[in-house]
């Protein structure tokens, strides 16, 4: 996946993001928490209805079932971490002091995708469709965030899409991220907007799941 | 009644809605409350209070579709009231649908691994008594097959082994013993008198009669979603007989 990425931007467009060399591991330090991010959305979709006779019999608390997801790709995207290495090795690229925010970014995202992962597995019981209006949204969300370009690219365009694009609380996680090998990427706006958006997600998250426990036992 | 083992259900309902299985989808959040095909609901359970003290076994008669099984799950915990409370103290090792808590695609190994790690037991635990549960189950030879793959009377003796095996103080045993044949009934009943004499609580629910007086002190008679009567198991029998008895 990096690899075609790589070659797509780097090779067939000839793209130099200013300043973001070398690209492949730019791009990388976003899209795999990226693909933590999407593959524990997409499953949690399927939380209820996959383990349904193992759900309607056990009686742990049910927000296990999301949280194993939202681990069990999280520990995913930890093991892919290494091809991360190998690329920053192989491209000589330069890691600063600012690495210590990946922790910060491990956490935020932890709490982010854990709050939309138990907002959308309740509703996916109720409304069966949504499985794909969330494979919608994840996909415009891939291009709506900064995973291809950086978060700098949205202050060039104009101050209030920079203030608008805060508020997508990937950006400042991707941020983070992208702090520990380009510390200009480090944008605070962002990431405090980011943080605070994080953990009314997980609130949100928390109420929509404890709302719509009962019903969807009944249900599945 | 903080002791372990007892159960308090207060005042407690649970309503389902009649057309559950009526297609809804996203785009009926858009269409306006009116245009929506309105759900019509029913309660399965109203109003139904008792105590159960530690150590006592339960009886619970009425017809098909009065909500025996509803209150078995509202012990369980699997499903949660929509009114009143219930309040179990110590955990509960169900038997309630003939699945249990079994995945069909696992193999029993791995089935009784996790039904018992579910419960809170530890994996050398488990491994102690393993060999015991097989063997209860007489299923031997099928250790490594996937659980949908075995007749449902092998199901049902493997889910039984499991859960009577269970370090829980309150067990649920519905109707599913009825799939077993007579010989592993009786074995099976020969193991509830055990774990009663040991002071577990006992919740079942049969249709047998005889069943019924063996175990059970107490009986809870539901009808129409409502608890009739709570009494002395012959009180209760007497009563639904009179009630719908076959004279």
């Amino acid at each position: 996946m990096a690899g075609i990425y790589w070659f797509v931007f780097t090779q067939i467009f000839n793209r130099s993001v200013e300043g973001e060399d070398p690209y492949i591991v730019f791009m990388l330090l976003a899209l795999l928490p990226w693909t933590w991010f999407n593959g524990a959305i997409s499953d949690s979709t399927r939380a209820f209805t996959r383990g349904a006779k193992l759900i309607r019999s056990t009686k742990i608390p049910r927000t296990i079932w999301v949280a194993s997801i939202v681990c069990s790709k999280g520990i995913e995207f930890l093991a892919s971490l290494p091809v991360l290495a190998i690329f920053a090795i192989a491209t000589g690229a330069q890691l600063h002091w600012e690495a210590v925010f990946f922790v910060l970014a491990l956490a935020m995202q932890f709490v982010l995708t854990l709050g939309i992962g138990m907002m959308v597995a309740p509703l996916v019981v109720f409304f069966r469709d949504l499985e794909r209006a969330v494979k919608l949204v994840l996909r415009f969300l891939f291009y709506a965030s900064p995973i291809i370009y950086g978060v700098s690219a949205y202050a060039k365009v104009g101050p209030e899409f920079h203030y608008i694009a805060a508020f997508n609380p990937l950006s400042g996680i991707f941020s983070l991220y992208r702090g520990a090998f380009f510390p200009d990427q480090l944008d605070w706006f962002t990431i405090a907007i980011g943080a605070v958006m994080c953990v009314l997600f997980f609130f949100l998250g928390l109420y929509v799941f404890k709302r719509s426990e009962r019903a969807v036992l009944k249900e599945i | 009644m903080a002791t372990v083992g007892g159960i308090t259900v207060s005042d407690a309902g649970i309503r389902f809605r009649r057309n559950r299985r009526s297609r809804r989808n996203f785009k009926d959040l858009f269409a306006g409350r009116n245009r929506r095909t309105l759900a019509s609901e029913f309660w399965a359970l109203r109003n139904v209070s008792f105590t159960v003290e530690p150590g006592e076994a339960i009886g619970v008669v009425g017809r098909n579709g009065q909500g025996k099984s509803t209150l078995l799950k509202l012990v369980a915990g699997v499903i949660i009231a929509d009114e009143g409370t219930v309040d179990v103290h110590g955990g509960v090792a169900p038997l309630i649908e003939i699945t249990g808590g079994f995945v069909d695609d696992l193999t029993v190994r791995d089935n009784v691994y996790l039904t018992a790690g579910l419960h809170g037991m530890k994996k050398h635990e488990i491994a102690e008594r393993f060999d015991e549960i097989i063997a209860f189950a007489e299923v031997g030879d099928f250790l490594d097959t996937p659980y949908k793959h075995l007749s449902s009377g092998m199901k049902v003796r493997v889910a039984f082994a499991v859960v009577s095996r269970l370090e829980e103080p309150i067990i649920l045993v519905d109707e599913v013993l009825a799939v077993g044949d007579k010989a592993f009934k009786e074995k099976c009943y020969r193991r509830i008198e055990e774990l009663l004499a040991g002071g577990r609580t006992l919740f079942f629910v049969s249709h047998n009669e005889k069943d019924l007086r063996r175990f059970c002190t107490r009986g809870l008679y539901l009808d129409k979603g409502q608890l009739v009567l709570a009494a002395p198991i012959a009180q209760v029998l007497a009563k639904y007989n009179e009630d719908y008895g076959v004279s």
